[in-house]
């Protein structure tokens, strides 16, 4: 339009990335949060639309800091439901990568990987389906300057794939979903099942 | 409409389709097919026994199949004339009606359509809207779940004349619902299917819910809604007593419907906005409100009246705000929601207004049409001189021009229009329009560019849009180019490709060519040929080797002052990129090319006189000019 928008906005920046286009177009009608998986399940406080809200009306601090940015895996459940066809994962990854780059910091766990045994197969490269993971040249006391796993902590969703897919146990969830945890786990209630 | 049938003036024609409209304003020729009800309507006497009669039974569509009706049927009880009808598709030839009705002889299977050619003054369309399926939606289980019902099948349940004699029911156990919900904006408001409000929903779900509340007053009501309208006198105060009444209104729209396939209850599920949570709440029935959409021969019915339809389909008034009853063809008039959703008052003033606007023709023997008509000049015409053409009977939007090889093209001047398209797709100059003759226009061009062209920024625009757009550019104060020199025609379809050549030849800067965008066209096609056109010019222009931008092709709405200014604004700077040098260069060296493409300029009639007018003219503004420095 004539007047010269103010690119600094947060909505503006959020509407320049992919998928946040249609940021603006948003009515507020409630679709996606009852159709997201996590706020009945997980987490009470996680809302899509409040997000959006948020975006709209350029409270940053707010934006960056609601578990929504952070929570959303991208399952895209809400997208196809949208009336206003707005790609709401989008958005929220528009806001989560600004968020990141303003030096947020996921307040969720991310995968940790232990350089001293990991062999840099690749193989967490390829199972993770946020690309989080990636092969950087680290130096490691006593293996030199090497290649090794390295996760990016705004992108891991701490979903567990490379640790599954991971042949050298190199690389887990940081809490309650350790491999120790899960098989220690496994073990008591294999022998509760045994009594 | 008993009172409308028994009007000695009123001929109440049904079971009818119009097949043909031929002919102008106060002189229509319409073709109908009169279809055959198998019963003979000066015999019927409207008694029913072929009814009773008739063994066969099919879903009844007046109560949105909830019952039945027998093969030899009226639609409903109150129907107008009460004429008995059989219908054939269903029908096994048992003929115990024809015994039933005995010796009144009233049913006659020999019975075929009839096509009847009537002669007509003037057309009110009230053709009506249709509503969206909304077994489309899977998310709300509309077909899967039995007590998922839409707004109509409502409607007949509550009705004391319906299938259950107003008894409110489920359909999956035939008990009275306890809690009901409806669920507003089914279908509209929504991208993925219709996404213009339908108007009259917010309303009707309110009366809906407040009847239920009437009727059966320990039911418990709830509205799901994304935004309650309630815009008109009234409409709030009745908002407030459906709140009066108990009815539980939330804001939110639900994602999704989920069924116990035992019970039969339903689950909602849905975010209520001003919880800020997402909460499912069971419900005994659940009411989908559909949305409103354009009659499924919406399109045919265009094409039969020649009337253009808007975005959505709905049929396109004249004017949106001044002449929303008028159709762009003269003689045809809206009336409801055939011209886009309403309620009630709505369609009854539309329908007054039509009936007015109707009556005008049908008391004048005289009719004004708009004086920017287009005429023939026969002898300049080549099919005339038995060549092949009919271009301008082809570019016509409302065929108004008659063309048979052999003949001058000729133009039925009480269709006319006024869009110019002939005249600008006719490639012999054989045709012009009245008030835009070639002559005119050329001579502005002449004196627009009188002094420093190269500087210029031609506008052709269009009428009723981009005309439009640069008014309010001014009146909203978007300052653009003061280099901009504007020419106004009727529509896009008349912006000659001769205009721009000859625009470019006396070293026009830039040129654009401006109009609707597609779904606004004043003319229905108009801005069709005018785009085609300027396409055709620009990759001519591109081969030219014009540098790009100079020839410039937008389309922008009378709402659009903003881009108007920016698109002005932008020529400008593509204008100022090229050094002045190259241009002058440039304009020089295609200056021959644009020459030979205007080589039968003079001979159109009237042009060579304007233009030594507009030379004499040029002239004395020149010298004015000169004393003034």
């Amino acid at each position: 339009m004539s007047a010269p928008t103010d690119t600094n906005l947060l909505s503006e920046r959020v509407k320049a990335l992919p998928g946040g286009e249609f940021l603006m177009m948003c009515y507020s009608c409630g679709t996606c949060t009852s159709k997201c998986m996590i706020q009945p399940k997980l987490d009470p406080n996680y809302n899509p639309r409040r997000l959006i809200r948020e975006a709209v009306f350029e409270m940053e601090a707010e934006a960056f800091a609601d578990t929504t940015t952070w929570l959303c895996s991208a399952c895209d459940l809400c997208y196809p439901a949208c009336p206003q066809k707005i790609h709401i994962s989008g958005v929220i990854n528009a806001v989560k990568a600004l968020a990141v780059e303003q030096g947020w910091k996921n307040p969720n766990p991310s995968a940790v990987v232990d350089i001293f045994t990991c062999v840099a197969c690749g193989m967490c490269v390829e199972v993770c389906p946020y690309q989080a993971v990636s092969l950087v040249e680290t130096k490691v006391a006593g293996r030199g300057l090497i290649p090794v796993a390295t996760v990016d902590p705004g992108k891991c969703m701490a979903c567990g794939m490379c640790s599954a897919a991971c042949r050298s146990t190199s690389i887990s969830l940081p809490t309650r979903h350790h491999d120790k945890e899960i098989i220690a786990d496994l073990w008591a209630f294999l022998a509760e099942e045994a009594a | 409409m008993v009172d409308a049938a028994r009007q000695p003036l009123i001929e109440v024609k049904t079971f009818t389709e119009v097949e043909k409209v031929e002919g102008f304003v106060g002189n229509f020729k319409v073709t109908l097919r009169e279809k055959s009800k198998y019963v003979r309507a000066d015999r019927c006497n409207g008694c029913g026994a072929c009814t009773k009669a008739c063994p066969i039974e099919v879903p009844n569509y007046f109560e949105m199949n909830l019952a039945p009706r027998k093969a030899a049927y009226v639609p409903m009880s109150q129907s107008v004339p009460l004429i008995y009808n059989i219908d054939m598709d269903a029908c096994i030839h048992c003929y115990k009606c024809v015994e039933a009705c005995g010796a009144l002889e009233a049913i006659d299977f020999s019975m075929t359509d009839k096509i009847v050619e009537e002669e007509i003054g003037a057309i009110v369309v009230a053709t009506g809207f249709s509503h969206f399926d909304p077994s489309v939606m899977s998310e709300y289980g509309y077909g899967r779940f039995p007590n998922v019902i839409t707004s109509m099948e409502m409607e007949r349940l509550n009705n004391s004349a319906g299938p259950t004699h107003g008894a409110l029911v489920r359909p999956s156990d035939g008990k009275p619902p306890k809690n009901i919900a409806f669920i507003n904006c089914v279908g509209s408001r929504d991208k993925r299917y219709n996404p213009s409000c339908s108007n009259f929903c917010c309303m009707y779900s309110i009366k809906n819910a407040i009847l239920v509340k009437q009727m059966h007053p320990g039911t418990d009501v709830t509205i799901y809604y994304i935004d309650i309208r309630t815009p008109s006198k009234g409409y709030e105060e009745f908002y407030d007593r459906a709140r009066e009444m108990g009815i539980k209104f939330v804001q939110g729209r639900p994602s999704e419907i989920t069924e116990d396939s035992e019970t039969h209850q339903l689950f909602i599920t849905g975010e209520d906005i001003t919880l800020g949570k997402v909460v499912e709440r069971e419900f005994d029935m659940v009411m989908l409100n559909q949305a409103a959409i354009p009659q499924p021969d919406q399109n045919q019915m265009s094409s039969v009246l020649s009337v253009a339809q808007s975005p959505g389909g709905w049929f396109m008034e004249y004017h949106p705000k001044l002449r929303p009853m008028d159709s762009p063809t003269d003689g045809i008039f809206f009336a409801g929601a055939c011209q886009g959703p309403k309620d009630i008052p709505a369609s009854v003033a539309q329908g007054s207004a039509a009936a007015a606007r109707a009556s005008r023709i049908l008391h004048s023997d005289e009719w004004h049409i708009e004086p920017t008509v287009a005429v023939v000049w026969p002898d300049r015409c080549v099919s005339a001189q038995d060549k092949s053409c009919g271009i301008c009977s082809r570019a016509c939007p409302y065929s108004a021009i008659d063309y048979t090889q052999g003949k001058a093209a000729e133009v039925i001047t009480a269709k006319c229009h006024g869009c110019g398209a002939c005249v600008g797709e006719c490639p012999h100059d054989s045709i012009t329009q009245l008030h835009y003759t070639d002559a005119e226009i050329l001579a502005q061009i002449r004196t627009l560019l009188a002094t420093e062209p190269e500087k210029k920024i031609l506008a052709l625009r269009c009428h009723w849009c981009s005309y439009g757009g640069a008014d309010l550019a001014g009146t909203s104060h978007f300052e653009y180019s003061a280099n901009e020199r504007g020419i106004k025609v009727m529509c896009s379809a008349r912006m000659d490709a001769d205009f721009i050549y000859e625009a470019y030849r006396l070293g026009a800067g830039a040129v654009l060519f401006s109009g609707c965008h597609p779904q606004d066209c004043h003319y229905i096609t108009g801005q069709v040929s005018g785009s085609k056109r300027a396409n055709r010019l620009k990759t001519i222009f591109e081969r030219m080797g014009m540098s790009p931008g100079r020839f410039r092709i937008e389309w922008i709405s009378a709402a659009e002052g903003d881009k108007y200014a920016r698109v002005i604004n932008e020529m400008q700077a593509t204008l100022d990129a090229i050094p002045p040098e190259a241009l002058k260069e440039e304009i020089e060296r295609l200056r021959p090319e644009m020459a030979r493409k205007l080589t039968r300029l003079p001979n159109i009639p009237g042009v060579q006189q304007a233009l030594d007018q507009t030379d004499e003219i040029i002239q004395l503004m020149t010298e004015l000019h000169m004393e003034k420095v």
